[in-house]
């Protein structure tokens, strides 16, 4: 790992850190809640267990740097600063939703914030970021480009030409391999002769780095890291978060047959929350009350933005075509 | 007015946007220094090296998600993919990114983006490199297609489709890049959707696409010898198409054959006879006629493409055919 | 505040689900994360997790094991210790209604023209439309085109030359020749009108499009003449007119000689199964013809009522223009103006037209041998019919039928 280690961070980034996993596991846990119940359409793919990979990679990032991400994106999206209740409201379709309805969990969007999308075809979160880089340093700005990605995705076209050319042509981007060892219900280690992303990353020319996906400290570190490389020019890095989905691959899908329940307790027993929990009482950064209090805030924050989707109103079916142009154009027989 | 090529009137149309944006940017193979396997970005490099003028990797799925990323994120790029064939790989990315993202975001994202390519058959180019399919882009939502005929419309096209915030397909028929003709001094800037009626006529009407647009006006110059009047209409762009003016050109003439070198199922005369049906239907005296090319690949030896696509022959003979009808 | 345990979507498309077995019981406490149940749905089944904690309450009305439920139906609570169950599911959601159908394209049917009955005639729309404009009856054109479908200019060259017969809604038969009458000085210039004009047309095109021959006989009314006297004393009602005598009377000898109950179609001679009478009507804008249907089948006076009301209002111009068409064979009534015998012009695309004169009272001879005269009530009846459908014998048969039926009331007022 190159650049500065062990920076020292703040009580303040370390709460904020903190507070951020909360809201991504607090509002993960309403969407599993209403999916139960029926209200939500089509599939949720949560991001339980992983909150620390997109929480320590986003803290660096301000709202002109872009995100694009995958169909596992809620935590992304969440971390990258889209309020619960925006993304409550998509997944119910309604028209106070971050798309108005129209993209639902696995196409969110809110460009205002520099989250770009994220896409239910795995694959183009890679070129995309490279793409939205390379606009960056044209345009002569200092932003930088995430791409979050999954193991799956590693053997995918587009990671290997997305990263062959953005380091080529040294793009200021980050791409984020969030490897859960299964790429839907498919053990990594059974499509690939080599199960290590991170690995891969010599063959391209850029820095490849592996962390525990689960230790937000570690990823916040590798991240920023990365980010600084990115932002001053010199080009890409592959990290690579080792970390585990502790639900099913999408909600309602059963979970038997490719784990083990023990594999899965033996995961739940290294949540990324409860273990940071457990260094900021160690190390005496807060307290039980401190902690207790961001939760309760959390807890009420998610169940308003639970209620609020609820009471919003669906979109008007009439503006389902509006936007597939970006001017009409006469002569269109549409 | 001064004559020039093909593919020189839209090589200054590119080279005056370039000159006007510093966020356009071409990316594709062969040109950046080389100036372009079909001399697209000659003399470009030098004025404006290689951060706008891009050489890429074989990696045709890769630099068009690249360049769709760039263009959401500000940037106006042009992919140059030399021919239509190649884009194929990237199909997928154009039809669920490129196409989908303004909506998507509900028009938080643009998507200024021109893809361009040579299209059409061509001597012995043979399956890979004879393509067409531009029904595709017809077919899906969200994309515009232009198919300029004359060097005037590839120049005011070309300026039209960079200034596009949507995505647009610019196809150049191969047989036409070294066609000379008038192109305008100063601003020209050729507005999409609306049809040229390349030759006037009250017998009958023929819209052609592309090439086929020459060959139809050759075979009207034939039949003008009987005393025939055709008129021949040049659609221009395909998306949006200017259904308008080929119906007015049906409630004068009654008869109407469209000329596509493309393959016929659920092409653009397929389209086109479906429009003139449901909006003209009373002003028909015959059926809608169309003339495509084969339903194959294309082939390599001269022999096998002997009836391959249609010919001014071929087009006289439809002509005939259709005012007997 | 209680937690609903409901029926879950386990699936993207899973629509309905049955629990098949509770791992807890009712008051048992309850941890988030432990199994409570288990459903089934698609031959599969799955266990359930509790999302809360409390105590598990199920009331009477959760569903039976092994019932199918659609998924969000209230199975159970998880209540706080002391608390109360809810009584009824609050707010209970109905599912979520599945993603709205598509919304069909607002698109007009175009109205499909009807095709004539009988043989296929193709006509390009635009051929149609000029028909229509032009009022031509374009069943009657031939094609110059290779498809065999009219086209434009076969409409307009049709037209140009005179050769178009006018569309049938408008057709009117005029019983004497449209040529002036001889000897009227004719200052004035009168523009034509469309009645006039078509019945220009229609006659032309009887007269020379047919192949008419004119039968002629004298009949002994004396027996009819009694009969409508008779009807005249019955009742209140108007008694049937001798128009509506000769109609029944025909109808019935037509049922006996079909060939002549017939109609052109296109290439096709169609018979027709009812007796459909047309009757000319002299009225203020020219000659019309309503049409009095199934007049085999109704009896004298219903036939009678409707001709008195189609007479009335087509001299009023309230005609509609389908109480114009369908007739199989028409009468033609000159008597009022004391003719005796004419040449009626066929009524196309019908077969025959009979032509009545004037009954009037004559000395004939009852008994040639015995030298008997006796006054009697005479009237000629003049049948013209179209000698390319049938032959001189078959029509002079139906005159000799309907002459019979003059003679003998009784025969058709007996009914077939």
């Amino acid at each position: 790992m190159t650049g500065k280690k062990g920076a020292a961070i703040g009580k303040d980034q370390m709460l904020a850190l903190y507070r951020t996993m909360l809201v991504i596991r607090r509002t993960e846990e309403q969407l599993v809640k209403l999916y139960a119940a029926g209200k939500i359409y089509g599939g949720v793919h949560t991001y339980i267990g992983e909150e620390a990979v997109a929480t320590g990679v986003c803290a660096h990032l301000r709202n002109s740097d872009t995100v694009f991400s995958t169909h596992r994106g809620h935590g992304h999206a969440l971390s990258k600063g889209m309020p619960p209740r925006e993304l409550i409201a998509e997944l119910l379709g309604r028209a106070t939703g971050c798309g108005g309805g129209r993209g639902g969990s696995m196409h969110l969007f809110k460009p205002e914030i520099g989250f770009m999308g994220s896409s239910g075809i795995v694959g183009p979160s890679i070129t995309l970021a490279a793409g939205s880089a390379y606009a960056a340093r044209l345009r002569k700005t200092d932003q930088v480009s995430v791409a979050f990605f999954g193991d799956g995705a590693t053997n995918n076209g587009a990671f290997h030409e997305g990263i062959n050319m953005a380091t080529a042509w040294d793009l200021p981007v980050l791409f984020v391999c969030e490897n859960n060892m299964y790429a839907t219900e498919i053990p990594y280690a059974t499509v690939t002769k080599n199960p290590h992303p991170a690995t891969r990353a010599p063959a391209y020319g850029l820095p490849g780095v592996a962390v525990d996906g689960n230790d937000v400290l570690a990823v916040y570190q590798a991240a920023g890291e990365a980010i600084r490389r990115a932002r001053s020019g010199e080009g890409p890095t592959l990290l690579e978060c080792k970390t585990y989905r502790t639900r099913a691959h999408s909600e309602g899908m059963r979970d038997a047959g490719y784990r083990t329940q023990e594999e899965i307790a033996e995961w739940k027993a290294r949540d990324p929350i409860k273990a940071f929990e457990g260094k900021l009482l160690a190390g005496g950064t807060a307290a039980q009350s401190e902690l207790e209090s961001i939760d309760a805030d959390v807890r009420a924050l998610a169940e308003e933005a639970a209620a609020f989707a609820l009471a919003s109103p669906m979109p008007d079916p009439a503006t389902v075509t509006e936007h597939v142009y970006s001017e009409t154009q006469e002569g269109q027989n549409a | 007015m001064r004559e020039m090529t093909f593919v020189d009137a839209a090589r200054e149309g590119l080279a005056e946007e370039m000159a006007r944006d510093p966020a356009i940017f071409v990316v594709g193979e062969g040109i950046g220094v080389r100036g372009g396997n079909f001399n697209t970005t000659v003399g470009l490099y030098d004025r404006y090296g290689p951060e706008r003028l891009r050489d890429t990797p074989i990696s045709e799925r890769g630099f068009t998600g690249i360049c769709i990323g760039a263009a959401a994120s500000g940037a106006r790029p042009v992919v140059d993919f030399m021919f239509i064939d190649f884009l194929t790989d990237a199909f997928g990315d154009m039809f669920n990114q490129m196409s989908k993202l303004q909506w998507m975001s509900g028009g938080r994202l643009k998507m200024p983006i021109v893809v361009r390519g040579c299209v059409g058959v061509a001597p012995s180019n043979a399956a890979h490199h004879s393509g067409n399919y531009y029904p595709f882009f017809m077919h899906v939502p969200g994309f515009r297609v232009v198919m300029p005929t004359t060097p005037g419309d590839a120049k005011g096209l070309l300026k039209t489709s960079i200034r596009s915030d949507d995505p647009v397909l610019f196809l150049e028929h191969k047989n036409l890049l070294a066609l000379k003709g008038p192109v305008p001094e100063g601003e020209h800037l050729v507005p999409f959707g609306k049809a040229s009626v390349a030759r006037g006529g009250k017998d009958v009407t023929v819209v052609g696409v592309a090439f086929m647009v020459k060959k139809a006006l050759e075979a009207a110059e034939l039949l003008a010898k009987d005393g025939v009047s055709v008129e021949v209409i040049d659609p221009r762009t395909l998306a949006p198409l200017d259904i308008d003016t080929i119906l007015s050109s049906v409630r004068k003439t009654g008869r109407l054959l469209v000329v596509d070198e493309d393959f016929a199922p659920c092409g653009v005369a397929a389209e086109i006879a479906m429009q003139v049906m449901e909006l003209g239907f009373d002003d028909l005296d015959a059926p809608v006629k169309r003339l495509n090319g084969l339903s194959c690949p294309a082939p390599y030896s001269p022999a096998l493409m002997t009836n391959l696509i249609p010919t001014t022959t071929t087009i006289v003979q439809a002509l005939r055919d259709l005012l007997a009808e | 505040m209680a937690f609903e345990v409901v029926m879950p979507r386990l699936g993207w498309n899973m629509e309905e689900g049955a629990v098949v077995g509770w791992r807890k019981k009712d008051g048992d406490p309850v941890t988030a994360g432990e199994i409570l149940f288990e459903v089934e749905s698609d031959k599969a089944v799955q266990e359930v997790e509790a999302l809360e904690s409390g105590l598990l309450r199920i009331p009477p009305e959760s569903p039976p094991l092994g019932t199918q439920v659609p998924v969000g139906t209230l199975l159970a609570w998880l209540v706080k210790p002391g608390e109360e169950m809810p009584s009824r599911a609050a707010a209970a959601p109905a599912v979520a209604p599945a993603a709205a159908g598509m919304i069909p394209a607002g698109s007009r049917a175009a109205e499909a023209p009807r095709p004539p009955e009988g043989k296929r005639i193709r006509i390009s729309p635009r051929a149609r439309r000029a028909a229509s404009e032009l009022g031509v009856d374009w069943a009657l054109l031939s094609s110059s085109g290779s498809s065999g479908r009219i086209l434009e200019r076969d409409v307009r060259q049709a037209v140009a030359a005179g050769t178009a017969a006018p569309a049938a809604s408008a057709r009117a038969v005029r019983a004497h020749e449209a040529v002036p009458a001889a000897g009227t000085p004719s200052q004035d210039v009168l523009p034509i009108s469309s009645v006039r004009r078509l019945t220009a047309e229609r006659m032309s095109a009887g007269a020379h499009t047919t192949a008419p021959v004119t039968l002629t006989t004298e009949a002994d009314a004396t027996d009819l003449v009694r009969l409508r006297g008779q009807l005249k004393g019955e009742s209140a009602q108007p008694a049937p007119s001798y128009n509506d005598l000769f109609a029944k009377l025909s109808a019935h000898a037509l049922l006996d000689h079909p060939e002549l109950n017939a109609r052109f179609e296109g290439d096709s001679i169609v018979r027709s199964a009812t007796v459909n009478i047309a009757i000319a009507v002299d009225t203020e804008r020219g000659l019309l013809a309503p049409v009095v249907r199934d007049v085999q089948a109704k009896s004298l006076r219903q036939v009678a009522r409707e001709a008195a009301d189609l007479i009335e209002r087509a001299r009023a111009g309230r005609i509609h223009p389908e109480e114009l068409r369908g007739g199989t064979f028409t009468i033609t009534n000159l008597g009022m103006y004391e003719i005796d015998a004419f040449t009626p012009i066929i009524n196309l695309p019908e077969c025959a037209i009979l032509g009545v004169g004037r009954i009037v009272a004559k000395q004939v001879v009852t008994d040639a041998g015995a030298g008997q005269v006796a006054i009697r009530h005479m009237v000629v009846l003049s049948l013209t019919f179209d000698h390319r459908l049938v032959d001189g014998a078959p029509a002079a048969r139906l005159l000799q039928k309907i002459k019979r039926n003059v003679e003998k009331p009784y025969i058709w007022l007996a009914g077939a």
